[in-house]
């Protein structure tokens, strides 16, 4: 769960800011403005200075360009020019995460520090109790070695007057596989042989200072500028994050520029047929459990971390992988770009080459931001597929694949079913004892956000929000019906 | 308190409002306080046009009783409500 927070504000200030200028035709006049435009000399600075302000900011566009910040070869390189290559689509690597140096604060090394509550008491129990000897007393209060302390936390239990914080490092805690940490500068470095992509990291941090590499601007332009028809594929996660119904928020999709506008709700339908047969032949042949495969950070994670799980992971490609084949096979001329709320997405797209771009829903939102397109200016009049059903849209939120999945199996079916709502260190640990004493339910729903794709990193909605929404979501299909 | 005062807060539903902290606000039913539960109904609405000539400093708005609030948040539409319960 993040909470709403300035840093998200900007992001999204950022895209806007983008999509405007880009649609009015003055990118490239305009774009090294805007940290002058955010971050005003009237404006208290929120770091140091001004300067450093701005500088943030154009970091941040630079990730939002698509670029590594580590890629940065002069520092007088103007945003216009990185604008330039990101509208001809300059060639992408795979990671899809980037930290912001300049905006990282390099949190603390060590996480326990004494505050100015402490007393300077005889006892000094944090002196006493520190098995290290990183505690002395100067002028009367408690301070800690840097170079000896071991982050054991005994100094902070001993003290009586509460006088030694915790202080986290909010991005390497919200990690599940600790792939993220400091270099000698202690600046954050990903380490992409660790990293599934999940955007833990980048909710947890409130400097922002962790950005998504994005598509959006390479987009945009070629839907504008070179009327390249391209069909929007729309993840059912999308409906639950708009105060509107799916005709409309479909609609206001088609309204961009998209040629097509295709439910992923379409393929989950196969996925579901599919991935039940296997499941079915591979209990039959002895199997103890499967797992699901349509979250893309978990495959990865059991790529990177549980190799021996491997082998019990569903071969069913997922919904947005059977939703490109359909559309490849009606449209072969037509580019495809997937509208979700997963950064995992980015790099399951990209591995699988069909796909040609990735947008997510925060990004979709400002594009309609930036284009004034409201959803609820949009009629309601259906224009769902009729190949739509609600099980389908139910993948979104955590439950829904074994919904589905039992949705078509015979109703008396004993199957045991078993959901990992979230990947945390804590279940993943879990996970990892799976091969070697198989657990009692035999279909195992994993998900890498709690309570599943609707509670995703690149969303707009709060979790509860979009989990009624959805609900509507999936039951005007079955309104629709009777 | 005999006669129960009611209120009506309207949430902007333009995207501009939504996406920059509008959506947040539709969790405001959970968030009030007892002495106001049961008496404020909420809503969302189509965009209200307020942010056409001052986007940034309008964003998200809500309407209380048909009055604009600008700049919205829980807390703050929270605090305006309870100012005025008598």
């Amino acid at each position: 769960m993040t909470y709403y927070n300035n840093a998200v504000i900007t992001k999204r200030e950022l895209l806007v800011r983008l999509i405007k200028l880009l649609n009015d035709d003055e990118l490239f006049e305009k774009i090294d403005r805007i940290p002058l435009e955010m971050r005003p000399r009237t404006n208290s600075p929120i770091r140091c200075c001004v300067h450093k302000d701005r500088a943030v900011i154009k970091y941040k566009i630079m990730a939002m360009l698509g670029f590594n910040i580590s890629d940065e070869e002069d520092e007088l390189t103007p945003l216009k020019e990185y604008a330039q290559k990101a509208i001809e689509g300059h060639s992408l690597t795979g990671d899809f995460l980037t930290v912001v140096d300049e905006a990282c604060s390099s949190c603390v090394q060590v996480n326990y520090t004494v505050s100015n509550l402490c007393q300077g008491c005889e006892g000094r129990p944090c002196q006493v109790n520190c098995p290290k000897d990183a505690i002395t007393v100067i002028n009367g209060k408690a301070n800690i070695d840097h170079q000896k302390c071991v982050n054991c936390g005994l100094c902070q239990k001993a003290c009586p007057f509460h006088a030694i914080a915790y202080l986290p490092v909010p991005c390497e805690e919200s990690c599940p596989v600790k792939a993220i940490r400091k270099n000698a500068e202690g600046i954050e470095i990903i380490d992409f042989d660790k990293c599934i992509h999940c955007g833990k990291c980048m909710m947890a941090c409130p400097f922002g200072a962790i950005s998504e590499k994005s598509q959006i601007l390479n987009l945009f332009y070629n839907i504008k500028h070179k009327e390249e028809k391209t069909i929007a594929m729309v993840a059912p996660a999308v409906l639950s994050q708009f105060k509107a119904n799916s005709s409309q928020i479909l609609k206001a999709i088609k309204a961009v520029g998209f040629s097509e506008v295709i439910e992923v709700a379409e393929g989950a339908k196969l996925t579901t047929q599919n991935e039940t047969e296997e499941l079915q032949e591979r209990l039959s042949e002895g199997a103890p459990f499967m797992t699901t495969s349509c979250c893309p950070s978990y495959v990865a994670l059991t790529r990177k971390h549980i190799p021996e799980i491997q082998s019990y992971v569903s071969h069913t490609p997922s919904p947005m992988v059977y939703t490109t084949r359909m559309i490849k096979e009606r449209f072969p001329d037509h580019k495809v770009v997937f509208i979700g709320p997963c950064l995992a997405k980015r790099r399951e797209a990209f591995e699988s080459k069909n796909i040609d771009y990735v947008l997510t829903t925060e990004e979709l939102g400002a594009i309609w931001g930036a284009l004034k397109i409201d959803v609820l200016n949009m009629d309601d009049k259906s224009c769902v597929s009729n190949s739509v059903n609600a099980e389908s849209r139910g993948y979104a939120a955590s439950g829904g694949v074994t919904r589905a999945i039992q949705s078509v199996l015979a109703k008396d079916n004993n199957l045991a079913t078993q959901q990992i709502d979230g990947l945390t260190k804590k279940s993943i640990k879990l996970l990892k004892t799976y091969p070697r004493k198989a657990p009692k339910a035999s279909f195992i729903e994993v998900m890498a956000c709690e309570g599943g794709c609707i509670n995703g990193p690149v969303n707009l909605a709060p979790s509860n929000v979009s989990q009624q929404t959805l609900i509507k979501a999936m039951n005007e299909l079955v309104t629709e019906l009777a | 308190m005999t006669d129960k005062q009611t209120y009506k807060v309207q949430i902007c539903c333009g995207t501009m409002c939504y996406i920059m902290g509008g959506a947040e606000i539709h969790l405001l039913n959970e968030k009030l306080p007892v002495e106001l539960k049961e008496r404020v109904s909420i809503e969302g609405i189509p965009c209200l046009g307020n942010c056409e000539d001052n986007a940034e400093k309008a964003h998200p708005c809500v309407l209380i009783n048909g009055e604009t609030m600008p700049k919205a948040s829980i807390q703050k539409i929270i605090n305006h409500l309870l100012s005025t319960i008598h």
